[in-house]
């Protein structure tokens, strides 16, 4: 395996495509790397090349979380939602960039099944242990986005910056399709740069979780009120990110057998994360 | 602790509170684990594993492999030189797989390479034809299935002839009338998942040729002797030249009391001629070692109508697994302890195990008994409520005593206060709830801040249980010890007790030091090279059958010493058995002897919990805990043992289980599979109770399991007190409570 360093932007992604992969704090990568579950050739190793720190309302993508988390600067729900995350020491690691590119927790993708999201027929989820599974866009695969970051920026209505191009956050998701099981809209040879946040008047992540401390969301819930209007998303809830358009979108919810306890946390969290702020 | 509370150390002797000898280098990060052994010119071995619960192993192609950069062996069945099966009790395990696999990730090829990564890149070399067979997955169709050892190796050993499919033991308990009808009856039916050890230094050791033909080997393990006994047949060599030494013991729990890569290591070194290390990773360890048997049990309790059990009826499924490890010992102990601490004349109890391919399941700590205390207290539970009676007063008039029986007909003939347990349990101050509003951490839902108060409701709950201490069933146990007295006043204790955290090392010394008044005791390396068998590190016996051999040695010795003119040099070995058991009767179940089990110890335990309805998520607040030790060598130690013990209950019962899919382990890693953080954990208020065991040495008892056995369904009590919900399975997640 090949270690790239470049030194600038464009020189980052002329190294990438072709099975090469971006490496930053590889708190990610590594174990899917070790896991089997990435190959790659090259890794080009960005850490010199894409911003790191927080200037005004503007996150560089290779900001840890664990320096978001003490930024009193921020809003409420991303710090939170770094706080929250993982243990100090994958904190001290990841970067925001990478913890929205992260992969699912889904047992049966982990272990390599040949399932839907891997180019599969079959999404084993639905026949088998599910609870840690999806409520939401869960037709062709049920796994579940672990970020808690990601809910955050959704709610927050954060933009990214791109080697390429300047778009909202939820546009970096899509559901996985037939034609391509991708999650994100990135291209391989394109990098998040920098996070554009707006400021809200108040904002919250709460994360219901397995244990008191360290653990993946079952359901996690980001907050934030712009004047009249609440913005509120999800985390654990579908194979992406998810948006909720309005409190009522929870109806339509549809949960597998084992998973319709998430809509009853989520139902409560969202209650009480409008109530918080 | 301040300096005050710490009583002062003149000798280490019996009873004193005594730090750790391995504490101070475990936490300064100093304490050599087995992952950490070097040797010169050491090679990595590798274990190719089966992707597969249940196939048939047709050829192995390993040419591809021979050949690569650094490899300098790729072993097969064909390359066992004796023995291809082994196991702790029964030889029912391949070495390396022949003809069929029968659990996920079983051993099928060695590789050892100059460099672990060389190792593993061989073994995807490695061309294994399988036909994957249908996996026998559902404990309940197993008698109904094709068996998956057809040549039935745990029958014939005494235990009740089941001529059906898969059994590894069944056993039937009967005593009285066991339709004996009461005025109020209860019932429910309980399943506990897949318990994992979860210890923290994954399965690793250092085997080294001796240029003789012979093998030492270096492993974290919990029972020396048993290692070499299985070793040796299979290397084809005599026990003498297998020496196993105890290297640093990262958590044990039952999950390294049968063998992971002892031969495989072994047989690596004498094939290279070189020394040769193994470390899993952890998903290796998850599928390398035994976990604790899920179970389900069918109950009904009947009592009269002043709160007397009259009659108890269990039925019990214990999930072995793929292989017998000491599964025919954990059926016997689940039925044995099934009714609980509690005197009933009527009771019909069958407990059954049977072969799978599933994960395979054997010791671990509790062993049997914290299936069954988890039903027994749910059921007390109910019993207490549909007669309305208090809880504690209705396990009060139940209680077991010394001159009680249980229902295998034995009479309690040592210590076990269960009535004591119980008054000292709950007379233990519960702390008032807490003021709203609180920092999250002291709220359910911990670091995830998702309630201010909002959903939460608190419960207590209470739950008393009880485990035999030792082997049983007519084992013949012992433990050695050998002391040697110098010129210089010192002594040395050879005992190959394994220290797995639990503390033996100290009792060792501290037992030495009172009895031969020195302070200066050494204890020499843990191996099976300088001293007979100390059995194993399980069944809570080691710190009385290691005080009775060391007090015996050091008796012998200083008699020696007398007698040649308190001169020159001791060296005595002396073996030391505890009371001797005998086996159920097959047929009734019932003792043949004057006793199956040795001896025994109770603990009763409160739990404060608060539960989010809303969430499902939950807080333990606060436990309590009384406990029947005998005379406490270490209080310190004991009490650190209550605290451990406790923590893995509250795990079984708050989150962590293995999850399979049809016999895959889909969550083999610490961030899928959880176990308890200290935040999750509670401080635990504990009451010693020292009554001296009359059969013991120093009266002592064992204590590492009981709390284990208690803490489970005195955690799920609080949680069915604050919810209302019956809770019959574990763990209890918040799926099992939203939506109140």
């Amino acid at each position: 395996m090949e270690l790239l360093r470049p030194s600038s932007p464009e020189e980052a992604t002329g190294a990438l495509g072709n099975g090469s992969r971006a490496l930053a704090g590889g708190t990610e990568l590594v174990p899917l790397i070790r896991d089997g579950l990435v190959k790659a050739d090259t890794l080009v190793e960005i850490r010199d090349v894409v911003p790191r720190g927080v200037t005004g309302t503007r996150i560089g993508a290779g900001t840890t979380l664990a320096e978001l988390e003490l930024d009193g600067e921020i809003p409420q729900a991303l710090r939170e939602a770094c706080a929250q995350a993982a243990s100090p020491q994958l904190r001290s690691m990841g970067t925001i960039g990478g913890n929205l590119l992260q992969a699912t927790r889904c047992w049966y993708w982990r272990l390599g099944f040949d399932c839907w999201l891997h180019g599969g027929e079959t999404c084993f989820a639905r026949d088998g242990a599910q609870r840690e599974h999806a409520v939401f866009g869960n037709d062709k695969c049920a796994s579940a986005h672990p970020s808690d970051i990601a809910a955050a920026l959704l709610a927050l209505g954060a933009t990214l910056r791109t080697t390429r191009r300047e778009f909202a956050v939820a546009e970096l998701y899509r559901l996985p399709t037939d034609d391509d099981r991708n999650v994100t809209t990135l291209a391989p040879d394109e990098l998040i740069l920098e996070i554009e946040l707006t400021t809200p008047d108040a904002s919250t992540y709460l994360k219901a979780m397995d244990r008191r401390k360290w653990s993946f969301p079952i359901v996690g819930v980001a907050a934030a009120r712009f004047g009249g209007e609440t913005r509120i998303a999800l985390a654990g809830v579908a194979p992406i990110p998810w948006l909720l358009d309005s409190v009522a979108i929870l109806d339509e919810a549809t949960p597998l057998p084992g998973t319709g306890y998430k809509v009853e946390i989520a139902r409560a969290l969202v209650r009480r994360a409008i109530e918080a702020i | 602790m301040s300096e005050a509370t710490v009583p002062k150390l003149e000798l280490g002797r019996v009873g004193e509170s005594l730090p750790r000898v391995d504490g101070i280098p475990k936490v300064t990060g100093e304490f050599a684990y087995s992952s950490d052994l070097q040797a010169a010119g050491m090679l990595w071995g590798h274990t190719v594993r089966s992707p597969h619960a249940h196939a048939r192993v047709g050829t192995i192609d390993i040419s591809a492999a021979v050949g690569m950069p650094g490899v300098h062996a790729v072993l097969t069945h064909e390359d066992i030189p004796g023995e291809k099966r082994y196991g702790l009790e029964f030889q029912d395990q391949p070495v390396l797989a022949y003809e069929r696999v029968r659990y996920f990730g079983e051993p099928v090829a060695l590789v050892a390479a100059e460099h672990p990564e060389q190792a593993r890149r061989a073994a995807e070399r490695i061309r294994v034809e399988y036909e994957p067979l249908e996996p026998l997955v559902d404990p309940e169709r197993a008698t109904e299935a094709e068996p998956l050892h057809p040549d039935r190796p745990t029958m014939g050993h005494g235990y009740r002839d089941d001529p059906r499919p898969n059994i590894v033991r069944s056993l039937v308990i009967r005593q009285g009338d066991p339709a004996a009808e009461g005025d109020v009856a209860v019932s429910g039916v309980y399943e506990i998942g897949i318990q994992d050890q979860a210890f923290l230094g994954p399965e690793s050791g250092l085997a080294v040729p001796d240029g003789e033909g012979g093998v030492d080997v270096y492993v974290a393990t919990q029972w020396l002797h048993v290692d070499r006994d299985q070793v040796a047949p299979c290397l084809n060599l005599k026990p003498e030249q297998v020496r196993i030494h105890l290297a640093g013991v990262g958590g044990a729990f039952g999950g390294r009391e049968d063998l992971s890569m002892q031969i495989h290591g072994a047989l690596l070194a004498l094939h290279t001629n070189r020394p040769v290390k193994i470390v899993y990773n952890r998903e290796e360890s998850f599928v390398g070692h035994i976990h604790r048997h899920p179970a389900k049990i069918w109950a009904e309790h009947r009592a009269s109508r002043d709160g007397r059990l009259v009659n108890v009826r269990v039925r019990i499924l214990l999930d072995g697994g793929a292989y017998a490890s000491s599964s025919t010992a954990v059926t016997s102990n689940a039925a044995s302890f099934a009714v609980g601490p509690y005197a009933v004349d009527n009771a019909l109890i069958e407990s059954t195990c049977v072969y799978t391919n599933n994960p395979p399941c054997g010791a671990m700590r509790g062993f049997g008994a914290v299936q069954v205390c988890f039903a027994h207290e749910a059921q007390m539970d109910k019993l207490a409520e549909a007669l309305d009676i208090d809880p504690i007063e209705l396990r009060l008039l139940n209680a077991l005593g010394p001159g009680g029986s249980l229902p295998t007909g034995q009479t309690i003939t040592g210590t076990l206060p269960v009535a004591d347990v119980i008054r000292r349990a709950a007379a233990l101050d519960v702390p008032e709830a807490e003021e709203l509003p609180r920092d999250p951490m002291r709220l359910p839902g911990g670091s995830g801040n998702t309630t201010r108060g909002e959903g939460v409701r608190r419960g207590v709950g209470f739950a008393v249980g009880f485990k035999n201490i030792g082997y049983s069933e007519g084992f013949d146990d012992y433990t050695a010890a050998r002391v040697q007295l110098h010129a210089d006043g010192s002594a040395t204790v050879h005992c190959a007790a394994a220290e797995v955290g639990q503390g033996v090392a100290n009792v060792i010394l501290q037992v030495a030091r009172t009895e031969l008044g020195v302070r200066d005791v050494a204890l020499a390396p843990h191996t099976t090279a300088t001293v007979d068998s100390a059995g194993s590190a399980s069944a809570s016996r080691m710190t009385w059958m290691v005080s009775g051999a060391v007090r015996d040695a050091c008796r012998a010795a200083l008699e020696e010493w007398d007698k040649k003119g308190r001169s020159l040099e001791v060296d005595v070995e002396r073996i030391y058995r505890h009371p001797r058991t005998t086996p159920l009767d097959p047929e009734t179940g019932q003792v043949t002897g004057e006793r199956a089990h040795v001896a025994y110890a109770c603990a009763a335990m409160r739990v404060v919990a608060e539960v989010d309805v809303e969430l499902g998520l939950t807080r333990v607040v606060w436990i309590g805990t009384a406990q029947d030790v005998g005379h406490a060598v270490n209080p310190q130690a004991v009490q650190g043992q209550i605290e451990g013990g406790t923590a893995q209950g509250l795990g079984l019962a708050l989150m962590e289980e293995i999850q399979t899919r049809d016999g895959l382990i889909t969550n083999a890693s610490f961030t899928d599979y959880l176990i308890p953080t200290t935040l999750d954990m509670p401080p635990v208020v504990s009451e010693l109770i020292e009554e001296a065991e009359p059969d013991a040495p120093y009266g002592v008892k064992g204590v590492g399991e009981p709390p284990t056995v208690v803490s489970t369904p005195a955690v799920v009590a609080a949680l069915r007190a604050a919810t209302g919900r019956e809770l019959s399975r574990v763990p209890v997640r918040p799926d099992d409570i939203v939506g109140l």
